[in-house]
């Protein structure tokens, strides 16, 4: 298991090196593709023992059933955007958006951004958590800045300075957590392990320890694009390129909110729950509150898909919010159905953007006659996005507000609803807006999708299908532990 | 360790006075040094190895590095100063001081009886000012300032409160403040590249 673990920190480290040699772009895909295959089985094996064997600890490095949920997310999505970066990043070099040297550091960034996500997931300690977390920030910084206008470097600008303050008052609270654990026991080597921290949290002093959450929250809240820190998440998701923008919006975000359950399972052992909760669940539903008008009144797809982020990022604040096993469980099952969905439409994003030439979703039209396969696949994903049955996202959404409601939360289950038909009506009428209507009479008729990106869009979409179907029973324990582990069991 | 508290206060103070960038990144440099030194004073108290360890990683990144660099983009930017901060300089130095006024409060309602009082009480006046700095100012390069100071006021609640982090995590923050530092030059450096100002009040393109 050690091995399996340094094998899935070392492989994309060793896939970006060795594609920095490459003279083609043949070759260079080919490596990228075989590392990312590579990394993502490892991963795959890594959550197989996990499920067979239970958590696993090896020095600095500890990984449980929460961790699994976490990695297979990144195992998907790796492997996906990997796919879908192939045939982008072929046709931005086509189209002369780009130079080769800069596909050369496109994918050493990106396997950067892949060793330091898994990084955060596989860590056992507070502090250490906090460097990767960091790290998946300035990893993506330059995929951010990636094309160098003026848009990506006052996004990439906005988004290194957000998120490294944000990010420094989490370090401020770890710290006071630190403290409050050496004037327990003194400075030994198990500074900050989570299992340590847990284990002595009688003694904690509980004045520090909520002091320390609320710069935690805060913290990390920003790197998940929580309401009112969210400033810099429309701007960085809409100016990078789509692969990257799917995976800052499916597993970079989920990594923050596994930051804040790691911090939180320490946490609630400490102090009231009601605290918690109403700091939870109020920042859960100011994100969502907050996304509506932006949804309501867009001009650009990837802003649109942007502001859902936020939103969906508080419905999953809201569930941990809530706090009974059946919420966490929803809000576990809704990350991954989120990551799932909203890369696949990130990738038709790509896509679209591609062939239109255009961001403006006044300039989209005709989706369905122009690109039938990928229309149809976009209708299909926002219908998932915006919570419409059979689809994943509506059972992880109804488990939340089902939770809120059993939780006695009447007002607060119902005002969501009210808020979430909001967004419904926002995102349907612009996806409506773009799938039909006239194509324009400029454009050539044929249209030229490369295949790997076909076959990244049509796993994505098929996997939100299936999980809306049924959970298969893995995932299901997987779940339910993963719940337990978050509840302080 | 008293003399360094009131040293590093004075330079953070100084900071929110200055509009010349090279002037704000040698009294960065300088307050870095004073932190070293504070670090240091924490390390013959305790005579523990690593904070030693911490000690010169600090003068050789934080004092010696990244100033450096820091003053070889600014030396690129003719003619870029921070003219007109949104907070001008007046009120920031008065915010700066009601910001300490808070931070005793802070720390005497907080962490009552932790260690020693007026290091911690620099610790978080640092953060706020450093936090102060990124708001109110429109260059870059000074908001980079800000982070830098926060960072240290952060770094010095460690080493007050807690006698600093061990070094494997001490090792990993260093590597990503350098790194920060680094992108957030090398976004400045291209900010003034592109043809733009690297007034950051400008860059409002991007919206709704």
């Amino acid at each position: 298991m050690g091995d399996l673990l340094f094998l899935a920190l070392f492989l994309p480290i060793l896939t970006g090196l060795v594609s920095i040699f490459q003279p083609q772009k043949v070759s260079i895909a080919i490596v990228n593709l075989t590392g990312s295959i590579l990394t993502s089985s490892s991963l795959v094996a890594i959550v197989y023992k996990i499920t067979m064997e239970g958590a696993f600890s090896y020095k600095m490095l500890y990984v449980d059933h929460l961790s699994a949920v976490l990695l297979s997310i990144v195992a998907v999505l790796s492997f996906t955007s990997m796919l879908f970066s192939i045939s982008y990043m072929e046709k931005e070099l086509a189209n002369g958006h780009i130079t080769f040297e800069m596909l050369h550091r496109y994918y050493v960034l990106f396997n950067l951004l892949i060793f330091t996500m898994i990084s955060v997931l596989i860590v056992g300690n507070l502090g250490l958590m906090w460097v990767a977390v960091e790290a998946t920030t300035l990893a993506s910084a330059f995929l951010v800045a990636f094309y160098f206008n003026h848009s990506a470097l006052e996004a990439a600008w906005k988004y290194v300075m957000v998120c490294t303050v944000g990010i420094c008052l989490a370090l401020l609270g770890t710290t006071l957590l630190y403290y409050a654990q050496v004037s327990v026991v003194g400075s030994d080597f198990q500074a900050l392990s989570w299992l340590e921290l847990k284990k002595m949290s009688p003694d904690l002093d509980p004045t520090i320890v909520k002091l320390a959450f609320v710069f935690i929250l805060i913290g990390y809240g920003t790197k998940v694009g929580l309401a009112p820190m969210h400033t810099w998440l429309p701007d960085a998701h809409s100016q990078a390129p789509s692969p990257i923008s799917a995976l800052l919006s499916g597993v970079v975000l989920s990594c923050a909110v596994y930051a804040i359950m790691r911090n939180l399972i320490v946490v609630q052992a400490v102090i009231n729950h009601e605290f918690l909760q109403y700091l939870l669940i109020g920042f859960g539903v100011l994100s969502i509150a907050i996304a509506i008008p932006f949804i309501l009144v867009q001009h650009d797809l990837k802003r649109l898909l942007a502001y859902s982020s936020v939103e969906h990022m508080g419905i999953v604040i809201l569930g941990i919010g809530i706090g009974t096993p059946l919420a966490i469980y929803g809000a576990l099952l809704h990350v991954i159905n989120h990551a799932i969905a909203k890369s696949a439409l990130f990738y038709m994003a790509g896509v679209i953007t591609q062939e239109y030439q255009t961001k403006h979703i006044a300039r989209i039209r005709g989706l369905v006659s122009t690109m039938p396969f990928v229309g149809t696949l976009f209708i299909i994903a926002i219908l998932a996005i915006t919570g419409t049955p059979p689809f994943g996202i509506f059972i992880s959404k109804f488990i939340i507000i089902g939770a809120a409601f059993s939780s006695g939360r009447v007002l607060l289950g119902s005002g969501v609803l009210l808020l979430l038909a909001g967004i419904f009506a926002g995102m349907m009428y612009y996806c409506l807006s773009m799938a039909f209507g006239s194509k324009p009479k400029y454009r050539a008729s044929s249209v030229s999708i490369g295949k790997p990106a076909l076959m990244a869009m049509a796993i994505s979409v098929g996997l939100i299908i299936v999980t809306g179907l049924y959970v298969p029973t893995w995932l299901d324990d997987m779940l339910t532990m993963a719940a337990s582990i978050v509840m302080g069991g | 360790m008293n003399i360094l508290t009131i040293l590093l206060l004075f330079t953070t103070l100084l900071l929110t006075r200055v509009s010349g960038l090279k002037t704000a990144v040698r009294i960065i440099g300088v307050q870095s040094f004073m932190l070293a030194l504070a670090c240091t004073a924490v390390g013959i108290d305790t005579g523990e190895v690593q904070i030693y360890v911490a000690a010169l990683l600090t003068i050789i990144i934080k004092a010696g590095f990244l100033p450096y660099v820091l003053m070889n983009i600014v030396s690129t930017l003719q003619q870029e100063r921070e003219n007109h901060p949104i907070l001008n300089i007046n009120y920031s130095a008065v915010t700066a001081c009601i910001a300490i006024v808070l931070s005793y409060g802070l720390i005497d309602r907080a962490l009552p009886g932790a260690g020693s009082r007026d290091a911690l009480a620099t610790a978080v006046a640092m953060t706020l000012i450093g936090l102060l700095l990124i708001i109110t100012r429109r260059q870059a390069v000074m908001q980079i300032m800000g982070m830098i100071t926060m960072e240290n006021g952060i770094y010095l609640v460690g080493l007050s409160a807690a006698k600093g982090f061990p070094l494997i995590i001490e090792l990993g923050v260093f590597f990503d403040v350098l790194v920060a530092v680094m992108v957030l030059g090398i976004l400045t450096y291209r900010l003034k590249l592109s043809g733009m100002s690297t007034d950051t009040s400008r860059l409002k393109k991007l919206k709704g």
